[in-house]
């Protein structure tokens, strides 16, 4: 589409289709890039879908009241329990057609033009069936982003995912990473089709 | 076309070359945002892969942060990489790339690789490991500073408690200071530590006896802890010399000199009291002591001036000057007074027990408060009269046994009268067995002839008429041990009866009658013929009454002469006056 999307974060700019990283420290940290991202969609009249971890998505709906269209049903916020790990374990196919059912619902029903979509990923760091697809989710995702108009943030807490193997991973699947308040083609990524043929 | 070919091939290698810089800076970004030290490790090594055609990688770190300038030597035996292999055997190479900022040094990234990396290689490990370094040793630095804000913090919050409870314990001081000083007495240090713990508050006497409560909930009756009891937590107290837990309460004792003269209770029955509580307590403790002190000393004051006042108006004093020390003990003196002087002991013969024994007897009857020891003898300034044999009996019960004798002085309107009221009180005691008075309680107003003759103003007149009637019997007395004028004063007050007059004696009926014959011998009497009794029994009370008077003197320190026993004669140098033998007098 070519079309420049605001990030809410000063100076930063995003496109239709991208796939961010956002890499950060601690729940104030998240905010600082999650609130501005969110308010910075609410005003340009997109579509917000929201899956915190460490947060009652009350809270979130708390702090936007003010900018959210209610009765459009504008910000749509969800626990992890209640969309990556539900039934109590992480499916990622369930989790590529919740992202998708969401888009759907959002050009279908209201007329939205894009959808603004993030996602806290601090569940994955607990001891449950199917966290370990995490990367050939993140993978799957850049194949799956181009059906839609919408943008993807992936929320990782530095304090949480210490294993830097585990990073270098993650890493290699977003297009984009958002670090430091600056936003970076990133050089570690690789085509989903050519990560997803790597043997495991 | 091969020009354009090779321009071609130029920007596809300096593409790569910035993208490989890029991700070098992406990484080293992420390193610097990484949280631990194993983070940045594995971030470094799974990026040495991706730049470097190395079959393994790995970090040694140095424990502590070595400082710049500091040689370190590489594990690989050089302080850097130089290209190519670090072993000649033909074993896969290992380079060293040192992980090291400005600020120091903290390990190597060793990389091993089956082929010499390119030069281009090199750079980019040794890039990726100063990127490494400066996030591992900012990471270092970081905690370092963290620790220091957090010890720094612990002792912000140290001396922050310190000082606060050291003001906590400057406002107790301060108000309980307060307390003394204004002599709000034992309710107002109660009041003060019930203000500053919150807590009910009790001051108890060194029995356990309730003097002053502050606070809600006060028990009644007050609870009163068994003689045995108090004596093991008195005791407990004392030896851990702080308040100690005892059921539902703290106590704390206050000894300002040898005796537990008080306790000071704070009631917690949740046992949740504060050390600053418990501190408040303390503090209460030392200014009770000192209000204890205060009080005893007032009270030892009292009882000197007291005591002083009491032997100058009975030894005769200045009525004005009497009178102003009165008032300043908040006594009455213009009211009549009497004499009471009171002679015994206890079973112990204590003779500081017996005081306070007739001290409460003399307050409870109520016989008066002003009393004072003068040798053998407790002397009462009475304001009441009473039942004086009810009063002695009150004496005995308060010792708990022992010996009481009373003589009771007249009543006066002024304290002019109270030396007389002694002299008459000291003369009933003296008399008492020779009066013949009912009981152990002989009042000076009852003893009939006996008053008569001591108020005689001319005793050489009473003492002649007794020599010229017993003369010949005092003599016999003296020279034989014996007791011819007792024998004879006894038969005389019984009226000749045989039985009553031995036994008033304690000597059989036949003894008498042998005495009795005696003294008729001996006096030349008709011991039958009316006025030879009458005067003969005269001379027999002027002899008791001048015993008496003559011991008092003595006993003053104004005559010379020694007491003699009742009965018997005084010691005299003029001749005895010789009886006439008719039996009919002198």
């Amino acid at each position: 589409m070519g079309t420049t999307l605001a990030t809410g974060l000063p100076g930063v700019s995003m496109n239709v289709s991208d796939h961010i990283c956002a890499f950060y420290r601690g729940v104030d940290e998240r905010d600082e890039v999650l609130l501005p991202y969110l308010r910075a969609g609410l005003r340009a009249g997109d579509k917000c879908v929201c899956v915190l971890d460490s947060t009652d998505p009350d809270v979130l709906r708390g702090e936007l009241v003010d900018e959210s269209r209610v009765e459009d049903d504008q910000l749509s916020a969800f626990r992890s329990e209640d969309s990556y790990l539900l039934h109590g374990r992480f499916a990622p196919d369930d989790m590529i057609e919740f992202w998708e059912s969401a888009a759907q619902r959002a050009f279908a029903v209201h007329d939205y033009t894009l959808v603004r979509a993030v996602g806290e990923m601090t569940w994955a760091l607990r001891d449950l069936p199917g966290v370990e697809l995490l990367v050939a989710y993140e993978a799957e995702l850049n194949r799956q982003l181009h059906k839609y108009p919408q943008v993807l943030l992936c929320l990782y807490d530095l304090e949480q995912f210490t294993d830097g193997e585990a990073l270098m991973e993650i890493l290699r699947t977003h297009p984009q990473v958002l670090m430091s308040r600056m936003l970076l083609a990133n050089p570690w990524y690789i085509d989903p089709d050519d990560l997803l043929a790597q043997p495991t | 076309m091969i020009g354009s070919e090779a321009r071609y091939d130029t920007d596809v290698t300096h593409r790569a070359t910035l993208s490989r810089l890029r991700s070098l800076m992406i990484l080293a970004q992420l390193m610097l945002e990484s949280s631990t030290e194993l983070q940045i490790i594995q971030l470094a090594v799974g990026a040495a892969r991706s730049l470097a055609p190395c079959t393994r990688v790995h970090a040694e770190l140095d424990r502590d942060l070595v400082p710049t300038g500091e040689a370190t030597a590489s594990p690989l035996g050089v302080l850097d990489v130089a290209p190519g292999p670090t072993t000649d055997d033909g074993a896969p190479g290992r380079w060293a790339y040192p992980l090291h900022s400005g600020y120091g040094h903290v390990g190597w990234l060793i990389a091993t690789c089956d082929t010499a990396p390119e030069e281009e290689e090199h750079f980019l490990l040794r890039s990726l490991a100063q990127h490494a370094g400066v996030a591992l040793v900012n990471l270092r630095l970081h905690e370092q500073q963290r620790a220091a804000m957090a010890e720094a913090e612990r002792v912000n919050t140290r001396l922050h408690e310190t000082l606060e409870a050291l003001r906590r314990s400057m406002d107790v001081h301060a108000r309980l200071t307060a307390v003394a000083a204004s002599g709000q007495g034992r309710q107002g240090i109660a009041a003060a530590v019930h203000e500053l713990t919150g807590l009910p508050v009790a001051v108890e006497d060194g029995f356990g006896n309730l003097r002053a409560w502050a606070g809600p909930d006060r028990p009644d009756p007050y609870p009163k802890d068994s003689e045995a009891d108090r004596e093991e937590l008195l005791r407990r107290a004392l030896r851990e010399g702080r308040p100690v837990r005892a059921g539902d309460r703290w106590i704390g004792v206050s000894r300002p000199q040898q005796d537990v003269t008080g306790a000071l209770v704070l009631f917690d029955p949740e046992g949740v009291a504060t050390a600053h509580q418990l501190t408040a307590l303390e503090h209460g403790l030392t200014i009770l002591a000192m209000e204890l002190a205060r009080l005893r000393s007032l009270a030892e004051s009292e009882l000197r001036v007291r005591r002083d006042l009491v032997e100058e108006l009975l030894s005769g004093t200045d009525e004005d000057s009497a009178l102003r020390r009165a008032q300043a003990l908040r006594y009455d003196l213009e009211r009549p007074h009497r004499v009471v002087v009171v002679e015994g002991h206890d079973r112990d013969h204590d003779d500081e027990a017996f005081l306070h024994g007739v001290r409460r007897a003399a307050r409870d009857e109520p016989v008066g408060s002003l009393l004072i020891r003068r040798g053998a003898q407790v002397v009462v300034l009475a304001d009441h009269d009473a039942d004086w044999e009810q009063f002695r009996t009150a004496i005995l019960d308060e010792v708990r046994g022992g010996r009481c004798r009373l003589g009771v002085g007249n009543r006066y309107q002024t304290i002019a009268g109270i030396p007389r009221s002694l002299r008459e009180a000291e003369v009933a005691l003296r008399v008492q067995d020779a009066a013949s008075t009912d009981g152990l309680a002989t009042c000076y107003e009852a003893l009939g002839v006996y008053q008569l003759l001591a108020e005689v103003r001319d005793p050489a007149a009473t003492e002649a008429f007794g020599r010229a009637w017993l003369q010949p019997l005092l003599d016999y007395d003296e020279q034989r041990n014996a007791d011819l004028v007792l024998t004879l004063s006894r038969y005389l007050d019984h009226g000749g009866n045989y039985d009553a007059s031995a036994g008033a004696l304690f000597i059989h009926r036949s003894t008498l009658k042998y005495r009795l014959h005696r003294i008729r011998e001996i006096s030349g009497y008709d011991l039958s013929e009316p006025d030879t009794r009458f005067n003969l029994q005269l001379a027999c009370r002027v002899w008791t009454t001048l015993n008496a008077l003559r011991r008092d003197v003595d006993d003053a320190g104004r005559a010379p002469e020694p007491a003699v026993p009742e009965g018997r004669v005084p010691g005299r140098t003029s001749p005895p006056q010789v009886m006439g033998a008719s039996g009919r007098g002198p």
